[in-house]
Protein backbone atom coordinates (compact mmCIF):
# COMPACT_ATOMS: atom_id res chain seq x y z
CA UNK A 1 0.00 0.00 0.00
CA UNK A 2 3.02 2.30 -0.17
CA UNK A 3 2.60 5.40 -2.30
CA UNK A 4 4.39 5.19 -5.57
CA UNK A 5 5.42 8.73 -6.56
CA UNK A 6 4.93 7.95 -10.23
CA UNK A 7 1.31 7.15 -9.53
CA UNK A 8 0.75 10.35 -7.58
CA UNK A 9 1.54 12.55 -10.53
CA UNK A 10 -1.40 11.71 -12.83
CA UNK A 11 -3.76 12.98 -10.16
CA UNK A 12 -2.48 16.47 -10.79
CA UNK A 13 -2.10 16.11 -14.54
CA UNK A 14 -5.53 17.41 -15.44
CA UNK A 15 -6.82 16.82 -18.93
CA UNK A 16 -10.44 17.57 -19.79
CA UNK A 17 -13.62 18.25 -17.84
CA UNK A 18 -15.24 15.00 -16.70
CA UNK A 19 -18.32 16.32 -14.96
CA UNK A 20 -19.83 19.70 -15.80
CA UNK A 21 -22.69 21.31 -13.91
CA UNK A 22 -24.21 24.45 -15.43
CA UNK A 23 -26.82 26.27 -13.34
CA UNK A 24 -28.11 23.03 -11.87
CA UNK A 25 -31.36 23.41 -9.97
CA UNK A 26 -33.22 20.98 -7.79
CA UNK A 27 -36.63 21.43 -6.23
CA UNK A 28 -38.40 19.05 -3.88
CA UNK A 29 -42.01 20.05 -4.27
CA UNK A 30 -42.08 23.74 -3.40
CA UNK A 31 -38.71 23.65 -1.61
CA UNK A 32 -35.80 24.93 -3.66
CA UNK A 33 -32.90 22.77 -2.54
CA UNK A 34 -30.42 23.86 -5.17
CA UNK A 35 -30.62 27.19 -6.90
CA UNK A 36 -27.68 27.45 -9.25
CA UNK A 37 -24.74 25.10 -8.94
CA UNK A 38 -22.11 25.65 -11.60
CA UNK A 39 -19.01 23.53 -11.36
CA UNK A 40 -16.54 21.77 -13.58
CA UNK A 41 -14.70 18.68 -12.40
CA UNK A 42 -11.64 17.56 -14.32
CA UNK A 43 -10.69 14.03 -15.18
CA UNK A 44 -8.79 12.25 -12.37
CA UNK A 45 -9.45 15.15 -10.02
CA UNK A 46 -10.32 14.54 -6.39
CA UNK A 47 -12.81 17.14 -5.31
CA UNK A 48 -14.42 17.54 -1.93
CA UNK A 49 -17.76 19.29 -1.58
CA UNK A 50 -18.44 20.87 1.77
CA UNK A 51 -21.25 23.01 3.14
CA UNK A 52 -23.54 23.63 6.10
CA UNK A 53 -25.70 20.67 7.06
CA UNK A 54 -28.88 20.39 5.05
CA UNK A 55 -27.45 22.44 2.18
CA UNK A 56 -28.06 19.75 -0.42
CA UNK A 57 -24.52 18.38 -0.74
CA UNK A 58 -25.76 14.84 -0.93
CA UNK A 59 -28.48 15.84 -3.36
CA UNK A 60 -25.79 17.11 -5.71
CA UNK A 61 -24.01 13.76 -5.47
CA UNK A 62 -27.24 11.88 -6.15
CA UNK A 63 -27.77 14.07 -9.22
CA UNK A 64 -24.35 13.07 -10.55
CA UNK A 65 -25.07 9.45 -9.68
CA UNK A 66 -28.34 9.71 -11.60
CA UNK A 67 -30.54 8.68 -8.67
CA UNK A 68 -32.29 12.05 -8.81
CA UNK A 69 -33.04 14.28 -11.79
CA UNK A 70 -32.18 17.99 -11.87
CA UNK A 71 -35.16 20.36 -12.04
CA UNK A 72 -33.21 22.78 -14.22
CA UNK A 73 -29.81 23.47 -15.70
CA UNK A 74 -27.40 21.07 -17.30
CA UNK A 75 -25.41 18.24 -15.80
CA UNK A 76 -23.09 16.26 -18.04
CA UNK A 77 -20.66 13.40 -17.72
CA UNK A 78 -18.11 13.11 -20.55
CA UNK A 79 -20.14 15.77 -22.38
CA UNK A 80 -23.36 13.73 -22.28
CA UNK A 81 -26.37 14.59 -20.12
CA UNK A 82 -26.80 12.26 -17.13
CA UNK A 83 -30.01 10.28 -17.56
CA UNK A 84 -29.81 7.73 -14.78
CA UNK A 85 -27.44 5.62 -12.72
CA UNK A 86 -24.81 3.61 -14.53
CA UNK A 87 -21.71 1.48 -13.97
CA UNK A 88 -19.47 4.37 -15.06
CA UNK A 89 -20.13 5.89 -11.60
CA UNK A 90 -19.56 4.05 -8.34
CA UNK A 91 -21.19 5.25 -5.13
CA UNK A 92 -20.09 4.77 -1.52
CA UNK A 93 -22.69 5.72 1.07
CA UNK A 94 -22.20 6.94 4.60
CA UNK A 95 -24.18 3.98 5.93
CA UNK A 96 -22.11 1.48 3.91
CA UNK A 97 -25.23 -0.25 2.50
CA UNK A 98 -23.69 -3.71 2.37
CA UNK A 99 -25.85 -6.70 1.60
CA UNK A 100 -26.10 -8.83 4.76
CA UNK A 101 -26.90 -11.96 2.72
CA UNK A 102 -23.65 -11.79 0.78
CA UNK A 103 -20.17 -12.55 2.11
CA UNK A 104 -17.49 -9.86 1.94
CA UNK A 105 -16.18 -11.36 -1.29
CA UNK A 106 -19.63 -11.59 -2.91
CA UNK A 107 -20.43 -8.03 -1.82
CA UNK A 108 -17.26 -6.85 -3.52
CA UNK A 109 -17.77 -8.85 -6.73
CA UNK A 110 -21.43 -7.81 -6.95
CA UNK A 111 -20.85 -5.15 -9.60
CA UNK A 112 -18.97 -7.62 -11.80
CA UNK A 113 -21.55 -10.37 -11.15
CA UNK A 114 -24.31 -8.05 -12.32
CA UNK A 115 -22.30 -7.21 -15.42
CA UNK A 116 -22.09 -10.93 -16.18
CA UNK A 117 -18.35 -11.30 -15.56
CA UNK A 118 -17.35 -14.94 -14.92
CA UNK A 119 -17.02 -15.83 -11.25
CA UNK A 120 -13.30 -16.70 -11.37
CA UNK A 121 -12.46 -13.51 -13.22
CA UNK A 122 -14.59 -11.44 -10.86
CA UNK A 123 -12.82 -12.92 -7.84
CA UNK A 124 -9.47 -12.34 -9.47
CA UNK A 125 -10.27 -8.67 -10.02
CA UNK A 126 -11.74 -8.27 -6.55
CA UNK A 127 -8.63 -9.70 -4.97
CA UNK A 128 -6.56 -6.61 -5.75
CA UNK A 129 -8.95 -4.31 -3.92
CA UNK A 130 -9.46 -6.76 -1.07
CA UNK A 131 -5.71 -6.68 -0.55
CA UNK A 132 -5.45 -2.89 -0.87
CA UNK A 133 -8.30 -2.25 1.55
CA UNK A 134 -6.78 -4.66 4.07
CA UNK A 135 -9.67 -7.11 3.95
CA UNK A 136 -7.60 -10.21 3.19
CA UNK A 137 -8.72 -13.10 5.35
CA UNK A 138 -12.28 -11.75 5.69
CA UNK A 139 -13.48 -12.81 2.23
CA UNK A 140 -15.95 -15.35 3.57
CA UNK A 141 -17.20 -13.34 6.55
CA UNK A 142 -20.71 -11.94 6.55
CA UNK A 143 -20.99 -8.14 6.97
CA UNK A 144 -22.78 -8.46 10.32
CA UNK A 145 -19.53 -9.73 11.87
CA UNK A 146 -17.47 -6.72 10.75
CA UNK A 147 -16.70 -3.47 12.54
CA UNK A 148 -17.83 -0.12 11.11
CA UNK A 149 -14.42 0.66 9.63
CA UNK A 150 -14.22 -2.72 7.94
CA UNK A 151 -17.73 -2.38 6.57
CA UNK A 152 -16.74 0.92 5.01
CA UNK A 153 -13.69 -0.73 3.44
CA UNK A 154 -15.95 -3.36 1.91
CA UNK A 155 -18.18 -0.61 0.52
CA UNK A 156 -15.17 1.17 -0.95
CA UNK A 157 -13.68 -2.02 -2.39
CA UNK A 158 -17.08 -2.88 -3.85
CA UNK A 159 -17.26 0.44 -5.68
CA UNK A 160 -13.66 0.19 -6.92
CA UNK A 161 -13.81 -3.40 -8.15
CA UNK A 162 -16.09 -2.80 -11.11
CA UNK A 163 -13.82 0.09 -12.08
CA UNK A 164 -16.17 3.02 -12.53
CA UNK A 165 -14.68 6.14 -14.12
CA UNK A 166 -16.03 8.30 -11.32
CA UNK A 167 -16.15 7.50 -7.64
CA UNK A 168 -18.86 9.28 -5.65
CA UNK A 169 -18.39 9.29 -1.87
CA UNK A 170 -21.27 10.46 0.30
CA UNK A 171 -19.71 11.35 3.68
CA UNK A 172 -17.76 8.10 3.58
CA UNK A 173 -16.36 8.53 7.08
CA UNK A 174 -19.43 10.08 8.66
CA UNK A 175 -20.61 6.91 10.39
CA UNK A 176 -17.19 6.03 11.81
CA UNK A 177 -15.78 6.97 15.19
CA UNK A 178 -12.97 9.52 15.27
CA UNK A 179 -10.15 7.05 15.69
CA UNK A 180 -11.28 4.71 12.94
CA UNK A 181 -11.91 7.73 10.75
CA UNK A 182 -8.41 9.17 11.16
CA UNK A 183 -6.92 5.80 10.48
CA UNK A 184 -9.06 5.28 7.39
CA UNK A 185 -8.24 8.72 5.97
CA UNK A 186 -4.53 8.12 6.35
CA UNK A 187 -4.74 4.60 5.07
CA UNK A 188 -7.00 5.30 2.15
CA UNK A 189 -5.04 8.25 0.77
CA UNK A 190 -2.76 5.74 -0.84
CA UNK A 191 -5.73 3.82 -2.06
CA UNK A 192 -7.10 6.89 -3.85
CA UNK A 193 -3.81 7.28 -5.65
CA UNK A 194 -3.90 3.64 -6.65
CA UNK A 195 -7.50 4.01 -7.80
CA UNK A 196 -6.52 6.96 -9.99
CA UNK A 197 -10.11 8.01 -10.69
CA UNK A 198 -12.19 11.13 -10.72
CA UNK A 199 -13.47 11.34 -7.16
CA UNK A 200 -16.26 13.50 -5.76
CA UNK A 201 -16.50 13.36 -1.98
CA UNK A 202 -19.22 14.96 0.11
CA UNK A 203 -18.10 15.79 3.62
CA UNK A 204 -18.84 18.12 6.50
CA UNK A 205 -15.29 17.95 7.84
CA UNK A 206 -12.90 20.66 6.66
CA UNK A 207 -9.89 18.65 7.85
CA UNK A 208 -11.02 15.63 5.89
CA UNK A 209 -11.56 17.73 2.76
CA UNK A 210 -8.23 19.58 2.93
CA UNK A 211 -6.39 16.43 3.77
CA UNK A 212 -7.59 14.39 0.84
CA UNK A 213 -8.87 16.54 -2.03
CA UNK A 214 -7.18 18.48 -4.83
CA UNK A 215 -10.00 21.00 -4.72
CA UNK A 216 -12.49 21.94 -2.07
CA UNK A 217 -15.82 23.39 -3.19
CA UNK A 218 -17.92 25.18 -0.58
CA UNK A 219 -21.69 25.25 -1.05
CA UNK A 220 -23.96 27.84 0.56
CA UNK A 221 -26.87 26.93 2.78
CA UNK A 222 -30.17 26.18 1.07
CA UNK A 223 -30.85 27.00 -1.71
CA UNK A 224 -27.30 26.05 -2.51
CA UNK A 225 -24.81 27.76 -4.79
CA UNK A 226 -21.04 27.43 -5.03
CA UNK A 227 -19.55 30.14 -2.78
CA UNK A 228 -15.90 29.12 -2.84
CA UNK A 229 -13.66 26.88 -4.89
CA UNK A 230 -10.25 26.37 -3.26
CA UNK A 231 -7.39 24.47 -4.88
CA UNK A 232 -5.26 22.66 -2.31
CA UNK A 233 -1.74 22.94 -3.65
CA UNK A 234 -0.04 20.43 -1.39
CA UNK A 235 1.53 17.32 -2.90
CA UNK A 236 0.30 13.87 -1.90
CA UNK A 237 0.75 12.08 0.42
CA UNK A 238 -0.04 14.91 2.75
CA UNK A 239 1.18 15.38 6.25
CA UNK A 240 -1.21 16.60 8.91
CA UNK A 241 1.55 18.84 10.33
CA UNK A 242 2.22 20.72 7.08
CA UNK A 243 1.60 24.44 7.93
CA UNK A 244 0.10 25.29 4.54
CA UNK A 245 -2.59 22.68 5.22
CA UNK A 246 -3.55 24.63 8.34
CA UNK A 247 -3.79 27.82 6.31
CA UNK A 248 -6.19 26.10 3.89
CA UNK A 249 -8.17 24.71 6.77
CA UNK A 250 -8.47 28.16 8.38
CA UNK A 251 -9.47 29.77 5.10
CA UNK A 252 -12.21 27.26 4.37
CA UNK A 253 -13.44 27.18 7.95
CA UNK A 254 -13.78 30.98 7.86
CA UNK A 255 -15.88 30.85 4.68
CA UNK A 256 -18.00 28.07 6.06
CA UNK A 257 -18.69 29.65 9.45
CA UNK A 258 -19.58 32.98 7.83
CA UNK A 259 -22.13 31.07 5.74
CA UNK A 260 -23.51 29.23 8.75
CA UNK A 261 -23.80 32.53 10.70
CA UNK A 262 -25.66 34.12 7.83
CA UNK A 263 -28.05 31.20 7.57
CA UNK A 264 -28.67 31.17 11.31
CA UNK A 265 -29.35 34.91 11.58
CA UNK A 266 -31.68 34.66 8.58
CA UNK A 267 -33.55 31.86 10.29
CA UNK A 268 -33.80 33.95 13.44
CA UNK A 269 -35.18 36.91 11.48
CA UNK A 270 -37.79 34.67 9.91
CA UNK A 271 -38.59 33.37 13.36
CA UNK A 272 -39.18 36.96 14.62
CA UNK A 273 -41.51 37.85 11.78
CA UNK B 1 -39.51 -24.20 21.46
CA UNK B 2 -37.20 -21.64 22.97
CA UNK B 3 -34.94 -24.39 24.21
CA UNK B 4 -34.55 -25.83 20.74
CA UNK B 5 -33.73 -22.52 19.10
CA UNK B 6 -31.17 -21.71 21.80
CA UNK B 7 -29.58 -25.06 21.20
CA UNK B 8 -29.39 -24.31 17.50
CA UNK B 9 -27.85 -20.90 18.03
CA UNK B 10 -25.07 -22.44 20.09
CA UNK B 11 -24.67 -25.12 17.51
CA UNK B 12 -24.26 -22.55 14.74
CA UNK B 13 -21.11 -21.31 16.44
CA UNK B 14 -19.60 -24.71 15.77
CA UNK B 15 -17.28 -26.81 17.87
CA UNK B 16 -16.94 -30.43 18.91
CA UNK B 17 -19.72 -30.28 21.48
CA UNK B 18 -22.46 -29.58 18.92
CA UNK B 19 -24.24 -32.92 19.20
CA UNK B 20 -24.03 -32.69 22.98
CA UNK B 21 -25.65 -29.22 22.99
CA UNK B 22 -28.30 -30.58 20.67
CA UNK B 23 -29.11 -33.41 23.06
CA UNK B 24 -29.10 -31.01 26.01
CA UNK B 25 -31.40 -28.68 24.09
CA UNK B 26 -33.77 -31.53 23.32
CA UNK B 27 -33.81 -32.65 26.95
CA UNK B 28 -34.60 -29.16 28.26
CA UNK B 29 -37.38 -29.01 25.68
CA UNK B 30 -38.92 -32.38 26.49
CA UNK B 31 -38.56 -32.28 30.29
CA UNK B 32 -41.35 -29.79 31.11
CA UNK B 33 -43.69 -31.64 28.73
CA UNK B 34 -42.89 -34.99 30.37
CA UNK B 35 -43.44 -33.48 33.82
CA UNK B 36 -46.77 -32.07 32.72
CA UNK B 37 -47.88 -35.45 31.30
CA UNK B 38 -46.85 -37.23 34.50
CA UNK B 39 -48.87 -34.75 36.56
CA UNK B 40 -51.88 -35.21 34.31
CA UNK B 41 -51.59 -39.00 34.51
CA UNK B 42 -51.47 -38.82 38.32
CA UNK B 43 -54.48 -36.50 38.48
CA UNK B 44 -56.59 -39.01 36.54
CA UNK B 45 -55.34 -42.10 38.38
CA UNK B 46 -56.01 -40.60 41.77
CA UNK B 47 -59.54 -39.87 40.66
CA UNK B 48 -59.19 -36.09 40.84
CA UNK B 49 -60.57 -35.84 37.30
CA UNK B 50 -63.33 -37.74 35.54
CA UNK B 51 -61.62 -40.09 33.04
CA UNK B 52 -64.63 -40.00 30.72
CA UNK B 53 -64.02 -36.27 30.20
CA UNK B 54 -60.30 -36.04 30.79
CA UNK B 55 -58.64 -39.34 29.84
CA UNK B 56 -55.12 -40.01 31.13
CA UNK B 57 -52.22 -39.63 28.65
CA UNK B 58 -51.77 -43.40 28.74
CA UNK B 59 -55.38 -43.93 27.61
CA UNK B 60 -54.88 -41.40 24.79
CA UNK B 61 -51.73 -43.24 23.78
CA UNK B 62 -53.53 -46.59 23.68
CA UNK B 63 -56.35 -45.09 21.64
CA UNK B 64 -53.83 -43.46 19.32
CA UNK B 65 -52.09 -46.76 18.74
CA UNK B 66 -55.32 -48.57 17.95
CA UNK B 67 -56.24 -45.84 15.47
CA UNK B 68 -52.80 -45.99 13.95
CA UNK B 69 -52.60 -49.77 13.84
CA UNK B 70 -53.69 -50.98 10.41
CA UNK B 71 -54.60 -54.40 11.89
CA UNK B 72 -57.96 -52.97 12.98
CA UNK B 73 -59.03 -52.04 9.49
CA UNK B 74 -57.69 -52.16 5.97
CA UNK B 75 -55.72 -48.91 6.32
CA UNK B 76 -54.38 -46.92 9.22
CA UNK B 77 -57.32 -44.69 10.02
CA UNK B 78 -55.24 -42.10 11.82
CA UNK B 79 -52.73 -41.79 9.00
CA UNK B 80 -55.56 -41.26 6.54
CA UNK B 81 -56.97 -38.47 8.71
CA UNK B 82 -53.53 -36.89 9.01
CA UNK B 83 -52.88 -37.27 5.28
CA UNK B 84 -56.17 -35.61 4.37
CA UNK B 85 -55.49 -32.71 6.74
CA UNK B 86 -51.90 -32.20 5.65
CA UNK B 87 -52.86 -32.22 1.99
CA UNK B 88 -55.55 -29.59 2.52
CA UNK B 89 -53.41 -27.30 4.69
CA UNK B 90 -50.41 -27.54 2.35
CA UNK B 91 -52.47 -27.08 -0.81
CA UNK B 92 -54.04 -23.97 0.68
CA UNK B 93 -50.64 -22.70 1.82
CA UNK B 94 -48.98 -23.22 -1.56
CA UNK B 95 -51.87 -21.57 -3.38
CA UNK B 96 -51.69 -18.64 -0.95
CA UNK B 97 -47.95 -18.30 -1.61
CA UNK B 98 -48.47 -18.22 -5.36
CA UNK B 99 -50.95 -15.37 -5.05
CA UNK B 100 -49.76 -13.47 -1.97
CA UNK B 101 -46.01 -13.24 -2.66
CA UNK B 102 -46.20 -11.67 -6.16
CA UNK B 103 -49.03 -9.41 -5.01
CA UNK B 104 -47.02 -8.48 -1.91
CA UNK B 105 -44.04 -7.47 -4.03
CA UNK B 106 -46.26 -5.40 -6.31
CA UNK B 107 -47.93 -3.63 -3.40
CA UNK B 108 -44.64 -3.18 -1.58
CA UNK B 109 -43.05 -1.52 -4.59
CA UNK B 110 -45.95 0.67 -5.66
CA UNK B 111 -46.76 3.39 -3.15
CA UNK B 112 -49.99 4.25 -4.90
CA UNK B 113 -51.30 0.69 -4.95
CA UNK B 114 -50.36 0.26 -1.30
CA UNK B 115 -52.13 3.47 -0.29
CA UNK B 116 -55.22 2.36 -2.17
CA UNK B 117 -55.34 -1.15 -0.71
CA UNK B 118 -53.89 -0.85 2.78
CA UNK B 119 -57.16 0.23 4.49
CA UNK B 120 -58.85 -2.82 3.03
CA UNK B 121 -55.95 -5.04 4.08
CA UNK B 122 -55.86 -3.80 7.64
CA UNK B 123 -59.57 -4.61 7.82
CA UNK B 124 -59.19 -8.14 6.43
CA UNK B 125 -55.97 -9.10 8.22
CA UNK B 126 -57.39 -9.51 11.75
CA UNK B 127 -60.52 -11.24 10.43
CA UNK B 128 -60.55 -14.97 11.32
CA UNK B 129 -60.77 -16.90 8.06
CA UNK B 130 -63.17 -19.40 9.67
CA UNK B 131 -65.82 -16.70 9.56
CA UNK B 132 -66.03 -17.26 5.81
CA UNK B 133 -66.80 -20.98 6.17
CA UNK B 134 -70.62 -20.71 6.11
CA UNK B 135 -70.45 -18.54 3.02
CA UNK B 136 -68.17 -21.04 1.29
CA UNK B 137 -70.51 -23.83 2.40
CA UNK B 138 -73.43 -22.08 0.77
CA UNK B 139 -71.44 -21.49 -2.40
CA UNK B 140 -69.54 -24.77 -2.78
CA UNK B 141 -71.13 -27.20 -0.31
CA UNK B 142 -69.15 -29.55 1.91
CA UNK B 143 -65.83 -30.84 0.63
CA UNK B 144 -62.32 -29.99 -0.44
CA UNK B 145 -63.04 -26.70 -2.22
CA UNK B 146 -64.63 -25.15 0.85
CA UNK B 147 -61.95 -26.37 3.27
CA UNK B 148 -59.01 -25.42 1.06
CA UNK B 149 -60.67 -22.12 0.19
CA UNK B 150 -61.08 -21.14 3.84
CA UNK B 151 -57.52 -22.23 4.70
CA UNK B 152 -56.27 -20.27 1.71
CA UNK B 153 -57.78 -17.13 3.20
CA UNK B 154 -56.19 -17.97 6.54
CA UNK B 155 -52.74 -18.28 4.99
CA UNK B 156 -53.10 -15.51 2.42
CA UNK B 157 -53.22 -12.37 4.55
CA UNK B 158 -50.24 -13.00 6.83
CA UNK B 159 -48.08 -13.90 3.82
CA UNK B 160 -49.25 -10.89 1.84
CA UNK B 161 -48.80 -8.52 4.75
CA UNK B 162 -45.33 -9.77 5.66
CA UNK B 163 -44.18 -9.63 2.04
CA UNK B 164 -45.34 -6.04 1.76
CA UNK B 165 -43.60 -5.11 5.02
CA UNK B 166 -40.43 -6.89 3.91
CA UNK B 167 -40.30 -5.08 0.58
CA UNK B 168 -41.12 -1.72 2.11
CA UNK B 169 -38.40 -2.21 4.71
CA UNK B 170 -35.69 -2.41 2.06
CA UNK B 171 -33.42 0.64 2.19
CA UNK B 172 -33.68 2.68 -1.00
CA UNK B 173 -29.90 3.07 -0.92
CA UNK B 174 -29.41 -0.65 -1.42
CA UNK B 175 -31.54 -0.41 -4.55
CA UNK B 176 -29.44 2.55 -5.66
CA UNK B 177 -26.22 0.60 -5.12
CA UNK B 178 -27.15 -2.15 -7.57
CA UNK B 179 -28.74 0.26 -10.02
CA UNK B 180 -25.47 2.17 -10.15
CA UNK B 181 -23.83 -1.15 -11.04
CA UNK B 182 -26.07 -1.36 -14.08
CA UNK B 183 -28.60 -3.82 -12.63
CA UNK B 184 -31.60 -4.68 -14.76
CA UNK B 185 -35.02 -5.12 -13.10
CA UNK B 186 -34.48 -8.90 -12.86
CA UNK B 187 -31.10 -8.39 -11.14
CA UNK B 188 -32.72 -5.93 -8.78
CA UNK B 189 -35.38 -8.46 -7.85
CA UNK B 190 -33.05 -11.45 -7.52
CA UNK B 191 -30.15 -9.73 -5.78
CA UNK B 192 -31.82 -7.13 -3.56
CA UNK B 193 -35.60 -7.27 -3.32
CA UNK B 194 -35.99 -11.00 -2.73
CA UNK B 195 -33.14 -11.51 -0.22
CA UNK B 196 -33.93 -8.15 1.39
CA UNK B 197 -37.54 -9.12 1.98
CA UNK B 198 -36.69 -12.69 2.96
CA UNK B 199 -36.52 -12.31 6.77
CA UNK B 200 -40.01 -10.81 6.83
CA UNK B 201 -41.16 -13.20 4.14
CA UNK B 202 -40.09 -16.25 6.12
CA UNK B 203 -41.94 -15.10 9.21
CA UNK B 204 -44.90 -14.47 6.92
CA UNK B 205 -44.70 -18.02 5.57
CA UNK B 206 -44.47 -19.36 9.11
CA UNK B 207 -47.52 -17.38 10.16
CA UNK B 208 -49.34 -18.31 6.96
CA UNK B 209 -48.77 -22.03 7.46
CA UNK B 210 -49.75 -21.77 11.13
CA UNK B 211 -52.95 -19.96 10.20
CA UNK B 212 -53.71 -22.46 7.48
CA UNK B 213 -53.26 -25.30 9.99
CA UNK B 214 -55.44 -23.65 12.62
CA UNK B 215 -58.17 -22.66 10.22
CA UNK B 216 -58.18 -26.18 8.85
CA UNK B 217 -59.49 -27.74 12.05
CA UNK B 218 -62.53 -25.52 12.25
CA UNK B 219 -63.17 -25.79 8.53
CA UNK B 220 -62.97 -29.58 8.66
CA UNK B 221 -65.37 -29.74 11.56
CA UNK B 222 -67.92 -27.85 9.49
CA UNK B 223 -67.21 -28.94 5.97
CA UNK B 224 -65.38 -32.28 5.84
CA UNK B 225 -67.30 -35.28 4.51
CA UNK B 226 -65.22 -38.21 5.72
CA UNK B 227 -61.58 -37.53 6.64
CA UNK B 228 -59.33 -35.04 8.34
CA UNK B 229 -58.19 -34.47 11.92
CA UNK B 230 -60.85 -31.82 12.47
CA UNK B 231 -63.48 -34.21 11.17
CA UNK B 232 -62.12 -37.00 13.37
CA UNK B 233 -62.32 -34.89 16.50
CA UNK B 234 -65.78 -33.61 15.69
CA UNK B 235 -67.14 -37.01 14.67
CA UNK B 236 -65.86 -38.58 17.91
CA UNK B 237 -68.24 -36.41 19.93
CA UNK B 238 -71.24 -38.47 18.75
CA UNK B 239 -69.77 -41.52 20.54
CA UNK B 240 -68.49 -39.53 23.53
CA UNK B 241 -65.08 -40.81 22.46
CA UNK B 242 -62.94 -38.27 24.32
CA UNK B 243 -59.72 -40.26 23.88
CA UNK B 244 -60.00 -40.00 20.09
CA UNK B 245 -60.54 -36.27 20.41
CA UNK B 246 -57.36 -36.02 22.43
CA UNK B 247 -55.49 -38.11 19.87
CA UNK B 248 -56.58 -35.59 17.26
CA UNK B 249 -55.54 -32.63 19.40
CA UNK B 250 -52.12 -34.12 20.11
CA UNK B 251 -51.61 -34.85 16.39
CA UNK B 252 -52.53 -31.25 15.52
CA UNK B 253 -50.06 -29.87 18.05
CA UNK B 254 -47.18 -32.20 17.14
CA UNK B 255 -47.60 -31.80 13.38
CA UNK B 256 -47.88 -28.02 13.75
CA UNK B 257 -44.66 -27.96 15.75
CA UNK B 258 -42.87 -30.22 13.28
CA UNK B 259 -43.89 -28.08 10.32
CA UNK B 260 -42.64 -24.94 12.04
CA UNK B 261 -39.31 -26.44 13.05
CA UNK B 262 -38.53 -28.89 10.31
CA UNK B 263 -39.53 -26.71 7.36
CA UNK B 264 -39.25 -23.11 8.45
CA UNK B 265 -36.54 -23.64 11.04
CA UNK B 266 -34.35 -25.17 8.34
CA UNK B 267 -35.17 -22.39 5.90
CA UNK B 268 -34.23 -19.81 8.53
CA UNK B 269 -30.99 -21.54 9.45
CA UNK B 270 -30.01 -21.69 5.80
CA UNK B 271 -30.63 -18.01 5.18
CA UNK B 272 -31.44 -15.33 7.72
CA UNK B 273 -29.66 -16.89 10.70
CA UNK B 274 -26.42 -17.20 8.74
CA UNK B 275 -26.45 -13.57 7.67
CA UNK B 276 -26.89 -12.30 11.20
CA UNK B 277 -24.64 -14.65 13.09
CA UNK B 278 -23.45 -11.84 15.34
CA UNK B 279 -26.89 -11.69 16.89
CA UNK B 280 -27.75 -8.26 15.55
CA UNK B 281 -31.16 -7.82 14.06
CA UNK B 282 -29.90 -6.08 10.95
CA UNK B 283 -26.42 -6.54 9.57
CA UNK B 284 -26.05 -3.69 7.13
CA UNK B 285 -26.14 -0.62 9.22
Amino acid sequence: MSADPAKVLPMNARSKPKIVAKGVQKNFGSVVAMEDVTLSIQEREFIAIIGPSGCGKSTFLYLIAGFEKPSGGELTLNGKAIRGPGPDRGVVFQEFVLFPWLTVLRNITLGLDIQGVKREEAEERALKWIRLTGLSGFENAYPSTLSGGMKQRVAIARALTYEPEVLLLDEPFGALDVQTKNYMIKDLQNLWQEANRTIVMITHSVTEAVHMADRVVVLSSRPSRVIADVRIDVPHPRDRRNPSMHRYEDEITAILSAEVDKAMSLERQIGLL
Amino acid sequence: MTAISTGDATQAKGGASTSLTRVAGFVTFILPIAAFLAFWEAVVWFGLADATILPAPSMVLVRGWSLLNPANSEHSLLLMHIGASLWRALAAFVLACFVAIPLGFALGLSKGAYRALSPLLSLLLPLPAVAWTPIFLVAFGQGEITIIGVCFLGAFFPILYSTIQGVRGIDVHSIWVVRSMGAKPMDLFRRVLLPGALPALISGLKLGMAHSWRTLVAAEMLAALSFGLGYMIFAARSYMDVSTMFVGIVCLAVIGLLIEHAIFGTLERMTVARWHSSGKVRGAR
